[in-house]
């Protein structure tokens, strides 16, 4: 008898331990059963949820809300006691998402195999800082993949799936009067720029390779622009770009080359940018936009280039190139220097040698052609004479003398030589002139002196050595007239 | 200075009075100075080479004087403008590069032809009775000249020269009960600042000099009234067998060709190896390579190198600042413990201690200078 | 014998005028460095800690002009309201000379474009921090460009 009510026990065990076991498995979740068979706002949940990808891993509504799902009775079922928590607080309901998704093990469990990183990233973000009305962070796992009906990322209705992101983020970023409340500077119109760019006319068009927010922005480790860590800051957007840019099988899809970053790379700002770390040169947005990139025209790439080369499009503005450049509708920075592989400014690029950019359009005999070889001539003479004035202070220097003096005024010429370059882009022979005397007088005066300075040195010597002699033929002088006094002495 | 000496001697060597030297004379009565002068005279010996120093250390600090007050006219003794003034009297000034060498070089070797002309002062034992505060001067002197180098290295207010300064005023600071004292006195204040500057500057250009004329004076009266001392030897020897050279115009004569050499090699030194002005000071900058005081400090500085940090609980470097400060002293009265022994003996323990000490500044110096 | 004394005489004499001329010229060598020396040079003293830029009543309003100050340009500004602003002239993007622009009423760097307002902030552009300071005084009608302590 004992035996039998043992192994009854011990069945009812078994039994037990199956039905907890399949009340894991869907159907089986008592909550969603009655929650399903209910009206408006507590039946909502429950019809989501059964699309829920956590509702397919088996998991139940107790694995949030708490409490029991395998009992049919409600009392019991949603016992406060049993741990039943119900609607989880605002403020700490990413809990019970991290409670798995920070956890390997966890998420092994389920079959999942990928990152379990989310939570570290959002901790460090823009959006997990606490909320003006301290209702937890601004931007939790909720705010934006959703609490029940929570779909896999790829599935073209999940809330995050390319296609769809755009209006989650657009659902803050685009209201003024919420995000005044936490950034006022910040602008409100990203979606609507993006929406004008090739990327967002091909999203909205369903193309899920073209960039969209969490492209460049990253998704849960979202940062300041002027963070150093976000992939938008100054120094990390080229690379972030590059990322589709110099994917050579994707671009050839959309028939655009694929080595912009590469020829970047090497460009004068690139080399600003990547190696020198100067933030303000400019990576791919500081011409080409941001959310609204395009591809400036033919017409407008010189004011574009012109919002930093101020003074170069004011003087180009000046001269004959720009109606000539207007009526052939040839784009005006752009045809001479390129785009993205801009080389440094070379003074070759001047003149009528094959490296010249002025001989693309002016041949041998015409007016341009003359004034070109005009202009490098007074350029190189120039050059050539500061390098010579250089040298003779360099000697007067290594002599000791002082010419800190010239070598200041030597300095200013850096200044000068830059106006004269500049000045180029007028394509007028006389304020050419104009911009370069200065200089000859600058370095005629150096080497004057540095010439004056090493006579000096020479001069100094020629002095000791007539001193010299001087003393010499008197100390002989001297001597024989000792020699005379001793000998009188003598006598 | 340069001006009298060839004057003085015409009337002298060319027997014919000038009309200028007869208007004098009648004024002045200075046939009376040149009695005087004649009977003056140098002893002629072997060691007689030495007695021309103390006349080359006078030259030289004339020579100091002059360049000094030219290098006043536009040197600027402030913080912020006394580097580029120094630097401006280098670059813009006529013959400034000249004269600024020369009051550089000038004041080394006037500080070397003091040291030898003490230790001949030394060797030769003309310290002794009665010329013993001859000697006392002769040191005030020196160490006056040692304070004249050292404040005038921090003038130009250079790199070099102002951690110099620090190290050099640490050492001091490190002197015991007087030290913390001094040193702020020296620094006026507790870091070298403009403070110091102004300070060295004022020390440089107006107390050093009146109590260097004042010693220097006394230095001369003494010997003027002495006489020159006369090797220890000459006592027992007759009248007859003592050879003189007349102080004038046979010595004068020799000193001022020896002048004239001396002014020459000041030229050549400032022409050829025209004292360096470096970077300006900057007390936030770290000290540079190689900061070292001027060589005669060198052995002390050598020397206190090797002392360890610490012997017996007692800071090393207070051991070394009182060793040199009891040798210096031990130095300075030597006529008290110098035993005179009978004529015809020498007294070995003053010549040998000599040489000890001379050798041990002189390998002292060639280490550091071969430390760099 | 007489002849001898005569000849000793006068080769006497002749060394002492030799040496007199001699005397002279080594006097005139160490003369002509030391008065040359007392001639003061033609280019202003340094005067590094300040730099007196002349009459107010001669600045123009609202105009800016570049001093030398030590090794470096400065750029005084006389406001519109009449006061004055100085500031160390490089700009802090790639050293260029910046200016005052009466046009823009800024500081201006024709390099790359870059603004600055008449307090030394960037108003616009590349350049990644604000102007040096420098200091003006008046003394009765001279305008004092100086470095002020920080």
């Amino acid at each position: 008898m004992k035996h039998i009510s043992i192994a009854y026990l011990l069945i009812l065990f078994l039994v037990g331990a199956i039905t907890f076991r399949l009340s894991a498995a869907p159907g089986n979740d008592e909550c969603l059963n009655c929650h399903e068979a209910l009206d408006g706002k507590v039946q909502t949940p429950a019809i989501a949820f059964k699309n829920d990808v956590h509702h397919a891993a088996g998991i139940t509504c107790a694995g949030c809300h708490g409490g029991n799902s395998s009992v049919s009775d409600m009392e019991e079922g949603m016992d406060k006691k049993k741990g039943y928590t119900g609607i989880p607080s605002t403020k700490e309901r990413y809990v019970l998402c991290v409670k798995c998704h920070a956890e390997k093990k966890a998420m092994q469990s389920f079959g999942y195999r990928g990152s379990t990183e989310q939570f570290e990233k959002l901790k460090s973000s823009v959006h997990f800082k606490n909320s003006y009305n301290d209702q937890g962070p601004i931007a939790d796992c909720i705010t934006c993949h959703g609490a029940h009906g929570i779909l896999g990322a790829k599935n073209p209705q999940s809330r995050v799936h390319p296609t769809k992101i755009v209006q989650l983020c657009g659902n803050c970023h685009s209201d003024p009067s919420y995000m005044q409340k936490y950034n006022p500077g910040l602008p409100v119109d990203q979606v609507m720029k993006y929406r004008t760019s090739i990327h967002g006319v091909k999203n909205a068009k369903g193309d899920t390779r073209t960039a969209q927010c969490v492209s460049c922005h990253g998704n849960h480790e979202i940062y300041s622009v002027k963070d150093p860590r976000s992939a938008v800051y100054n120094l990390n957007i080229a690379k972030t770009c590059s990322h589709c840019h110099s994917d050579t099988v994707l671009m050839a899809q959309y028939n655009i080359p694929a080595n912009q970053y590469k020829k970047y790379q090497k460009s004068v700002h690139g080399i600003a940018l990547l190696e020198k770390g100067d933030a303000a040169a400019p990576s791919c947005n500081g011409c080409h936009g941001n959310h609204a990139a395009i591809l400036p025209g033919a017409e407008s790439v010189s004011k574009v280039c012109g919002t930093c080369h101020a003074f170069n499009m004011e003087l180009f503005e000046q001269g004959p190139h720009k109606t000539a450049f207007n009526i052939k509708k040839i784009p005006e920075c752009e045809s001479c220097h390129g785009n993205h592989g801009i080389e440094p400014v070379t003074d070759e690029f001047l003149g009528t040698s094959s490296r010249s950019f002025c001989i693309s359009c002016h041949q041998a005999g015409d007016n341009g052609y003359k004034t070109a070889a005009e202009m490098k001539q007074l350029l190189d003479t120039l050059t050539a004479s500061k390098k010579n004035a250089d040298q003779y202070l360099d000697i007067a220097e290594r002599l000791g003398m002082d010419v800190t003096d010239e070598k200041y005024a030597l300095k200013n010429m850096k200044q000068l030589l830059i106006k004269v370059r500049t000045s180029v882009h007028v394509a007028s022979l006389g304020k050419f002139k104009e911009e370069i005397a200065p200089g000859f007088e600058i370095v005629k005066d150096a080497e004057t002196h540095g010439r004056k300075s090493i006579e000096n040195y020479y001069f100094r010597r020629k002095g000791l050595m007539v001193s010299t002699v001087i003393v010499s033929i008197l100390v002989g002088l001297l001597y024989l007239k000792l020699k005379r006094i001793e000998k009188e002495d003598r006598a | 200075m340069q001006k009298e000496q060839p004057k003085k001697q015409e009337p002298v060597t060319g027997k014919p009075k000038s009309s200028l030297m007869q208007w004098l004379d009648e004024r002045y009565n200075l046939s009376a100075l040149r009695e005087f002068a004649k009977k003056k005279s140098v002893p002629k010996f072997r060691e007689t080479i030495w007695y021309y120093f103390g006349g080359i250390a006078l030259l030289l600090f004339v020579v100091q004087v002059i360049t000094g007050i030219l290098l006043l006219m536009y040197y600027k003794g402030t913080e912020d403008i006394a580097y580029e003034s120094v630097r401006f009297i280098d670059a813009k000034v006529n013959f400034g590069w000249l004269i600024r060498s020369v009051h550089s070089w000038s004041a080394n070797l006037m500080i070397l032809s003091i040291v030898i002309h003490m230790f001949s002062v030394y060797f030769l034992k003309a310290f002794r009775k009665p010329r013993e505060l001859t000697w006392y001067t002769g040191i005030a002197l020196l160490l006056i000249s040692m304070a004249f180098g050292f404040s005038g290295y921090l003038l130009p207010w250079n790199e070099l020269a102002y951690f110099a300064t620090k190290v050099g005023t640490d050492i001091v600071g490190q002197v015991p009960f007087v030290g913390k004292f001094m040193l702020t006195l020296m620094r006026g204040g507790e870091d070298v600042t403009g403070a110091t500057l102004s300070r060295f500057f004022g020390f440089h250009v107006a107390l050093f000099p009146g109590i260097f004329v004042i010693f220097l004076t006394l230095h001369l009266l003494f010997i003027q009234r002495q006489g020159i001392s006369e090797p220890d030897d000459w006592a027992q020897k007759e009248e007859k067998e003592k050879k003189t050279i007349p102080f004038f115009p046979n010595f004068v004569l020799r000193e001022l060709l020896i002048w004239l050499i001396v002014i020459n090699i000041l030229a050549i030194l400032a022409v050829y190896f025209p004292w360096e002005l470096g970077n300006k000071a900057d007390s936030f900058a770290p000290a540079p390579q190689g900061i070292k005081p001027e060589w005669y400090f060198l052995f002390m500085f050598q020397v206190l190198k090797y002392i360890p940090g610490k012997i017996w609980m007692i800071n090393g470097e207070i051991i070394g600042i009182l060793f040199f400060g009891l040798a210096g002293l031990l130095w300075i009265i030597v006529p008290f413990w110098d035993v005179k022994l009978k004529p015809g003996y020498r007294n070995r323990v003053i010549t040998y201690t000599g040489l000890g000490i001379l050798a041990f500044i002189i390998v002292f110096t060639i280490i550091a200078f071969i430390a760099g | 014998m007489n002849d001898e004394i005569k000849t000793g005489k006068s080769r006497r004499e002749f060394l002492n005028d030799v040496i007199v001329g001699g005397v002279s010229a080594w006097l005139l060598a160490i003369l002509y460095p030391v008065i040359s020396y007392l001639d003061p040079p033609k280019s202003k003293q340094v005067k590094v800690s300040q730099v007196n830029i002349g009459k107010s009543s001669d600045f123009e309003i609202n105009s800016g002009k570049i001093i030398r100050f030590g090794e470096k340009p400065v750029l005084v500004i006389k406001k519109s309201n009449g006061e004055y602003a100085a500031f160390l002239a490089e700009c802090t993007h790639l050293n260029c000379t910046v200016q005052f622009r009466k046009d823009l009423g800024q500081i201006y760097c024709a390099c790359h474009n870059g603004k600055y307002d008449l307090n030394g902030k960037v108003a616009s552009g590349p350049p990644p921090a604000p102007l040096t300071k420098y200091d003006v005084a008046i003394k009765g009608e001279e305008v004092i460009v100086f470095k002020g302590e920080g």
